[in-house]
């Protein structure tokens, strides 16, 4: 049976806002545009207004001014059963008195679909996340990773035109997380769904996303694609946040961003000049921590391909790197 | 193994097995005395016997009063789970200012001497000139056991994670289906170990009881305190042993009806 969604949704967020009890703005005139079909992230770190912008998406919190528009209808006002949305979370939020196919009945059997559709649905759902043979469990003697797959079955079974991920993969370990990342992606391009994904994983939003909204304090620093969020940061912010980053200071405040694997090294007498500090082998690369005669300090990521002049400790080295690749950075 | 970790074992049993004598020496007891023929309460038993059971059994003034006993044991089990479930969603859920306060309000009637509580409703009815109705009573015993239920049903909703209820709304449930679909089902099995202890403390109960009785009108525990001024037999015994088994088997039936460990981590 076809799996697909309904038809995926494009959600509009028009500057919109929320604060608590008064304090500062938790989330401040955000705007964003999704596509359909189109892998969204928000990315920043805890307490940036990711998990509230998400839930004003789902309805879970009301918005204090702004609009959110979901396909073309306006749901600002509309309660959380009637958006008609998946959504995976975090602690993965199963129904511990209700067996995985239960779980993943619920959204159907609330839509009053027919029986034998529902049995039909939940089958094909739970293959899709290869839980054949699950039914009859309880949440409580599954995995983690089982667990989170029983949810996103649960999510993806009615259709959505909206899936939200909230953290979905922050509570499992690294390897795991890793597979599910890769299987995720590949489901939401299956299934050609509209996702907002919520992470403070930069690692995670890169290898995933189609575009990404970097968020700080309650506002939206950067949107574009993952390329363009690495290589073009606009902000000091997202130039930190995102990977590792030689900032050089420029006089008015302005700053000029370099990435450690953009700069070659070379003879003295290249744009600035330093004496090699530290060496790290990380494999497939060296990072060498290079110091500044003014005392600054700059990374450089050099990869081990072919031939290249052994560098130790306390060489004399020229750094330099294409015009291209120095970002301006807005004050 | 060494000799220390032994030894240190045997402490441990014998701890363990001490608190447990001392635990079931009082049933043990009774049931000695309640099988034991003689007229009258003696030591060592002499036989064993059904004697005082049937005279148990054959008291209209007994079965009356154990009768009356569990209505209103059954009544104050419903009445407590209801009242104390739906002041738990409220005091855990309802962003009342003073919450805490008030759930210490709540449980106050725990902390007071329950013949306080007793004596207070007396006069309470007194002047209101009602008499001293059954209701009057079952009222008496809600109060003192409406904390039980406040009590198991606030720890579990304190572990409740809200997300899922979440879940269910974001999948289509509404407020109301969501109450019935996700949080009465996880809240019930703290209700219900409530309920057995709300069951017990209103079977058991005394000093309130003692204070809102009608003559004509006693519960088991008052009828084997006035029993006991006059006759010290093996009646009382058996009574007792009765009770026990009432207790115990509400427990028992609660826990195969509903398992109250089936699913949540209490």
């Amino acid at each position: 049976m076809d799996q697909s969604a309904s038809s995926p949704a494009s959600i509009g967020l028009d500057a919109v806002s929320k604060s608590y009890d008064g304090r500062v703005r938790a989330v401040d005139a955000v705007s964003l545009d999704v596509k359909p079909g189109e892998f969204f992230s928000l990315l920043g770190p805890s307490g940036c207004g990711k998990t509230t912008t998400l839930r004003m998406i789902a309805g879970f919190e009301t918005v204090d001014t702004g609009r959110i528009r979901v396909g073309d209808r306006d749901v600002t006002d509309v309660p959380v059963h009637k958006r008609d949305m998946g959504m995976v979370f975090q602690s993965y939020a199963l129904f511990p008195h209700r067996t995985v196919a239960e779980n993943v009945a619920f959204g159907l059997r609330m839509r009053k679909v027919p029986k034998a559709e529902i049995e039909e649905r939940v089958r094909a759902a739970l293959a899709l996340v290869a839980l054949t043979g699950f039914e009859d469990r309880r949440p409580g003697q599954l995995s983690g990773g089982q667990q989170q797959r029983v949810a996103l079955a649960r999510a993806i079974v009615i259709r959505p035109p909206v899936l939200l991920c909230d953290e979905p993969l922050g509570a499992l370990d690294r390897k795991l997380r890793q597979q599910m990342q890769f299987e995720l992606k590949q489901l939401q391009k299956e299934l050609g769904v509209t996702l907002v994904f919520v992470t403070h994983d930069q690692e995670e939003a890169l290898a995933m996303s189609d575009r990404i909204a970097v968020m700080n304090a309650g506002r939206i620093e950067q949107i574009g694609t993952p390329t363009e969020i690495y290589d073009r940061p606009r902000t000091r912010f997202v130039a930190d946040f995102i990977g590792e980053i030689n900032l050089i200071e420029r006089p008015g405040g302005k700053a000029l961003a370099v990435r450690p694997e953009k700069i070659v090294l070379g003879a003295p007498g290249a744009v600035l000049d330093g004496t090699i500090d530290s060496a790290s082998f990380l494999g497939g690369q060296t990072l060498y921590r290079v110091a500044l005669s003014d005392g600054r300090q700059m990374l450089v990521k050099e990869t081990n391909a072919g031939e290249r002049p052994v560098r130790s400790v306390g060489d004399k080295v020229g750094l330099a790197w294409a015009a291209a690749d120095g970002v301006e950075l807005e004050a | 193994m060494s000799a220390r970790p032994d030894a240190g074992h045997i402490a441990y049993l014998a701890v363990n097995g001490a608190i447990i004598t001392f635990l079931l020496a009082p049933i043990a007891i009774i049931t000695v005395f309640a099988l034991n023929p003689t007229p009258y309460i003696s030591f060592p038993p002499v036989g064993i016997s059904l004697r005082w059971f049937e005279k148990f059994f054959s008291s209209p003034e007994f079965m009356g009063a154990l009768w009356l006993s569990l209505q209103v044991a059954v009544v104050v089990l419903v009445l407590s789970m209801v009242i104390g479930g739906l002041c738990a969603l409220a005091l855990a859920r309802g962003n009342i200012p003073g919450s805490r306060v008030l759930t210490a309000f709540f449980m106050s009637p725990l902390m007071l001497p329950a013949i306080l509580t007793g004596l207070a409703l007396f006069q309470l009815y007194l002047l209101l000139d009602i008499g001293r109705p059954v209701w009057g009573l079952i009222m008496g015993h809600t109060l003192v056991a409406v904390p039980y239920v406040l009590r198991t049903t606030l720890a579990v909703l304190h572990n409740f994670d809200r997300r899922i209820e979440e879940a269910a709304a974001v999948h289509g449930a509404s407020p109301a289906r969501v109450f019935f679909e996700v949080t009465l089902p996880l809240i019930r099995p703290g209700v219900f170990a409530g309920g057995i202890f709300a069951f017990i403390v209103s079977f058991d109960q005394f000093p309130i009881s003692l204070f809102l009785v009608m003559p004509q009108g006693e519960t088991l525990p008052v009828v084997l305190f006035n029993y006991m001024k006059f006759d010290l037999d093996g009646a009382i015994a058996a009574a007792s042993m009765v009770s026990i088994l009432m207790a115990v088997s509400v427990v028992v039936i609660l826990e195969k009806v509903i398992g109250l460990k089936s699913y949540v981590k209490l």
